[in-house]
């Protein structure tokens, strides 16, 4: 009885799940080989895909390892400025007294659910004024801020878990609030830590809306954006090559992804951004 | 080193929870803070410890005034009642730490850690994590950590409370001992009597932020100065009769207790009555009702007898008495062992 | 005491001001630009100022006297050295020369004064009316076309013509190239009957996705959670990937199942459908695709949720519950759903927001085609301000249209913070020096 309403159900979701699998599938597959015309079955081995790893595809494209340099950097660095500004504040917010801490507070859960994407018009203008616009650094510090709110709750919820005798034991030892934080505090929240650098970089790995509107030059082109704007450029689409890059592109994540998924899970679990 | 607290005020936003406290231990001395939870014993302690800032009043420590002084420029060991030792080091790390904060020299530190692990006897185990060991052996770290650095004051926050009761026993002789040998002066704050009673040189009985009474065990289990430290010492806890004063105490229904010699009392009271003090055994003026629970316990069984006036008395009986339950009895009580409170609740 | 505060404002400090940048000052500034008629023509930083003859047009209806505008136009002609230069490289060194002999310092009210003064050339005559009509432009006095940098200098300039200073304060508003404030915004919003198509598509696009996601996801983590572990993580894996994958490469497998040569078309053209783009050809089309496309990945966000709120349900109540004689679906509806009801709510509020405000996926997917029928209210305001094909970004209108989500977005944030126990997460620091 269990085993056959077991086997309905793997049948359903294997139903609901066809679309998916056949994406992934046929992304691996389209990557190496070239379809017959008008269908879908491969036909022959096609390495050509690839041809965007030696040459420029066309004559205005920066070359992809340039691009794939400027995603790292974009990611690298959005999450280790997040993770720096939360780690303080985070703290600060679970465990310190000051003033307008209540205030501090509710504006963090707000800004945590605050749909961001809404301020881009304003944010584009805000960095043509500071000089930033189309470039890199840029987009860094508004992703980067953009993800914050995120970044802190996470992290005041690893802090609000540390138990607050380790802490008391910390300054009843001589230690300084600052040393209680850096030598004991901080070595227990860093699997929060942890999760919270992987999270960003996957985020500004993915990002594709801030570059686009942001730092549309050749110069700070993004993955994302470089991938876009292949598709986007192309009269006839060349799916094997769209792919190709695609698998390129996704490749990190999925590494990542196998690498990291209990933290990530952590995250995505016990956070809700996207 | 002596502790004294004077005037202690103590305030949380609005409400004031321990108000114009006065408290003194004498140096080498051990001293229990006994109470139930919310009582203001926990409060105090930080307050001691420079976890929570003193509303009011002055804290001393020998002749210094600590008052405001921040929690790492005070002598003071603490023990939580969670160990709070730090996960990622290890145990020779965490008995070092208050030195290290101190910035003395790694050999020297080595050395007391080295030192102090012998006396809590866990030699063996400096390059353990915390994690790796037993809940008696972290309370062995703890006590390590807080008293490396000879504090002036050790502070003890509920220190048992999440030790199985064999360990409990175990480490209950063992702080003393500690306590005994380092001659430091020691605070302890228990909810549990017992630990109170068997540990400690004094003990003062907290209720709503103030203390009800300060004396040694004995003396407060002899002598308890209002019905409220009677009902929280001793285990079986002792009874207590309503009584009316007149030519004797009118228990109701026939029973009566004769008028304690030396003391003129009048009125509606409160009989205090420790279950070693009634019973089969005892001489002295009787007592009638009827066994109305037997709880057998080994060496003594713990008899319940109902009184005709509808209240309670417990009692304790040597073994093999031979009662059943609903036999009427009239036992003897030791007067001299008679508590009288008033209607305040405060002793006669 | 006062190092502790003073720590807790050093911690707090370098995110408060990324906050303060990034999102406080940018939604004061979509309430400011969204009150202006900033767009590319008028930049964003300061104007000029400029009256063109177009302008001329307009001048009545903003308050400028006819006179004002009679002198504007025929500002008069003059002999100067400039309109001579000018005329000496277009008609000749003799002919200005005699002109300005005739004429020395001369001007002229009209143009067929000019004109007449013109004919009075006799060495080399200007024969044709046409050729006089030319000539005498070059000797207007006037400054329209002319660009002049600050206020005072249009001021001076418009004052030489004996404008009245009445007349110059409208001037000098029509002349200003640069952005100004007004309510335009909000009444074209009002009148455009786009506007209430964004509206609708933007009803249609959430509720759809929401019920789709909800619903999905929550029989994602009800069929995982009665299935054997390993079963249940491969289907969890492959629901987990649309969320990690980046969006680009994710909308780019679906253009791929639906364009015209693509995998639906190919799959079913040997069964005589027609090819069609699956994705654009009709607005049913669009919508289906797109409910299909942000459902996959917000199932996957529901699914994560309501697996670990499942977990946290003791396994002792599933076996009261079969002890009890309850079977599967009992389990659900008597056990497990009464206690899903907050993660349940939690996930609609969350995911209306978002989906609300973003616009990601459309823009990769259909673009708001075909035509304009699933253009949602965020990707109106992303057109409007920052991709528009006409060329000229509106940003003064974008920030309207963004106006109204950033005030739905503040109302819900505001609801959200109910999600939440604020006693206890405001709950005073228990180290008090």
């Amino acid at each position: 009885m269990r085993s056959r309403s077991n086997l309905f159900l793997i049948a359903i979701l294997a139903l609901i799940s066809t679309p998916l699998v056949i994406m992934y599938v046929f992304q691996l597959i389209d990557s190496v080989s070239r379809p017959a015309l008008g269908g879908f079955l491969p036909q022959t081995w096609e390495l050509g895909n690839w041809r965007f790893l030696w040459e420029t595809i066309d004559s205005a494209r920066p070359s992809i390892w340039r691009v794939t340099f400027n995603t790292f950097v974009f990611a690298a660095s959005t999450a280790l400025l997040v993770c720096a500004f939360s780690i303080t504040a985070a703290y600060a917010l679970s465990r310190l007294n000051f003033p307008a801490r209540r205030f501090f507070l509710a504006g963090l859960i707000m800004l945590h659910a605050f749909p961001t994407i809404t301020l881009i018009i304003a944010i584009f203008i805000v960095l043509q004024f500071l000089g930033l616009y189309d470039s890199l650094i840029g987009v860094i510090l508004v992703k980067a801020a953009l993800e914050l709110p995120f970044g802190i709750w996470i992290m005041k919820g690893f802090y609000d878990s540390v138990p607050w005798e380790i802490e008391m034991a910390g300054v009843q030892d001589g230690a300084s609030r600052f040393r209680v934080w850096r030598e004991l505090i901080l070595p227990q929240v860093k699997p929060g830590l942890a999760a919270l650098l992987i999270f960003s970089f996957l985020a500004g790995w993915s990002e594709f809306i801030l570059p686009l509107v942001l730092a549309p030059g050749a110069d700070a082109q993004v993955l994302a954006t470089y991938m876009n704007a292949v598709i986007a450029d192309d009269m006839r689409p060349d799916y094997g090559l769209f792919k190709a890059i695609g698998v390129f592109y996704a490749l990190p994540v999925i590494a990542v992804y196998l690498l990291f998924q209990k933290q990530l899970m952590n995250i995505y679990g016990g956070g809700t951004k996207g | 080193m002596r502790i004294h607290l004077q005037n202690f005020k103590k305030t949380f936003g609005d409400t004031t929870v321990i108000e114009d406290m006065n408290l003194t231990v004498e140096d080498g001395e051990m001293i229990a803070l006994l109470g139930p939870s919310g009582c203001g014993k926990s409060t105090t302690l930080f307050a001691i410890s420079g976890i929570h800032k003193i509303n009011g009043g002055t804290l001393h420590f020998g002749d210094k005034d600590v008052t405001n002084l921040p929690a790492q420029e005070r002598s003071v060991g603490v023990v939580f009642q969670n160990y709070a030792l730090y996960p990622h080091m290890s145990v020779a790390q965490n008995i070092g730490f208050p030195l290290k904060v101190q910035k003395l020299k790694t050999a020297e530190i080595n050395a007391r850690v080295g030192e102090i692990a012998e006396l809590v006897q866990i030699g063996n185990l400096l390059d353990r994590k915390p994690m790796q060991l037993s809940g008696g052996q972290q309370q062995r770290v703890a006590l390590a950590r807080a008293l490396i650095r000879k504090p002036d004051v050790l502070l003890l926050d509920e220190p048992l409370a999440n030790l199985d009761a064999k360990l409990r026993l175990e480490m209950r002789s063992e702080i003393r001992r500690l306590q005994r040998e380092t001659g430091i002066t020691a605070i302890l704050v228990t909810h549990d009597q017992i630990e109170a009673m068997s540990m400690c040189d004094r003990i003062a009985l907290m209720k709503d932020g103030r203390i009800e009474q300060i004396s040694t065990p004995t003396q407060m289990y002899e002598s308890p100065a209002s019905h409220y430290v009677a009902s929280f010492l001793g285990n079986p806890p002792i009874s207590f009769l309503q009584a009316k004063a007149d030519a004797s105490l009118d228990l109701g229904h026939g029973n009566a207790l004769p008028l304690p010699i030396g003391k003129a009392v009048q009125g509606e009271l409160t009989l205090g009555i420790r279950p070693e003090h009634f019973g089969p055994q005892h001489d002295g003026p009787k007592i009638s009702g009827q066994i109305s629970f037997i709880e057998p316990q080994g060496r003594e069984d713990l008899i319940d007898v109902m009184l005709p006036c509808g209240q309670k008395l417990r009692a304790i009986a040597p073994s093999g008495h031979g009662l059943k339950l609903e036999q009427d009895i009239s036992w003897g009580t030791q007067m001299d062992r008679l508590h009288i409170f008033g209607a305040d609740g405060t002793r006669l | 005491m006062n190092k502790q505060k003073l720590l807790g404002a050093a911690f707090i400090s370098p995110a408060l001001i990324a906050v303060i940048v990034f999102f406080l000052v940018p939604v004061i500034l979509t309430v400011v630009f969204s009150f202006t008629n900033m767009s590319t023509s008028t930049g964003i930083l300061g104007g000029e100022y400029q009256l063109t003859q177009s302008d001329l047009d307009d001048l009545s209806g903003a308050g400028v006297s006819d006179e004002a505008i009679t002198l504007l136009q025929g500002a008069g002609y003059a002999m100067t050295d400039e309109s001579l230069t000018a005329f000496e490289t277009e008609f000749g060194k003799t002919r200005a020369d005699e002109l300005a002999q005739k004429f020395p310092d001369a001007t002229f009210d009209s143009r067929r004064d000019m004109e007449r003064a013109l004919k009075e050339l006799r060495t080399d005559p200007l024969r044709s009316t046409r050729e006089r009509k030319a000539a005498a432009e070059l000797f207007r006095q006037s400054i329209l076309g002319q660009r002049y940098e600050t206020k005072d200098d249009f001021a001076n300039a418009v004052s030489a013509l004996n404008i009245s200073a009445a007349d110059t304060q409208p001037l000098t508003e029509v002349a200003y190239t640069g952005w100004t404030f007004t309510t335009q915004n909000f009444e074209l919003l009002w009148q455009l009957p786009a506007t209430w198509r964004y509206a609708i598509n933007t009803v249609i696009y959430v509720s759809l996705t929401l019920v789709f996601n909800v619903t999905l996801g929550l029989f994602l983590a009800l069929s995982t959670f009665f299935l054997p572990d390993r079963i249940a993580q491969t289907f969890r894996t492959i629901w987990f990937l649309p969320r990690i994958l980046p969006p680009v490469l994710y909308v780019m497998m679906w253009q791929w199942m639906t364009w015209d040569q693509g995998f639906i078309s190919s799959l079913l053209a040997p069964l005589g459908v027609d090819r069609i783009d699956w994705m654009r050809h009709s607005a049913v089309h669009g919508w289906t695709v797109l409910v299909l496309i942000n459902g996959f990945v917000g199932a996957s966000l529901g699914m994560i949720l309501f697996s670990s709120s499942l977990r946290a349900i003791p396994q002792t109540q599933f076996y009261a519950a079969q002890v009890d004689g309850a079977g599967r679906w009992q389990q659900i509806r008597y056990v497990i759903l009464p206690q899903m009801r907050w993660p349940i709510l939690f996930i609609t509020s969350y995911q209306t927001l978002s989906l609300l405000t973003s616009f990601e996926y459309i823009l990769l997917s259909t673009d708001g085609g075909p035509g304009r029928q699933t253009e949602v209210w965020a990707l109106a305001a992303y057109h409007t301000a920052l991709s528009n094909y006409g060329g000229n970004l509106e940003y003064g209108l974008g920030a309207a249209y963004a106006l109204a989500l950033v005030i739905i977005g503040i109302i819900l944030s505001a609801i959200y913070l109910r999600f939440f126990n604020f006693r206890e997460l405001v709950a005073k620091p228990r180290i008090e020096q």
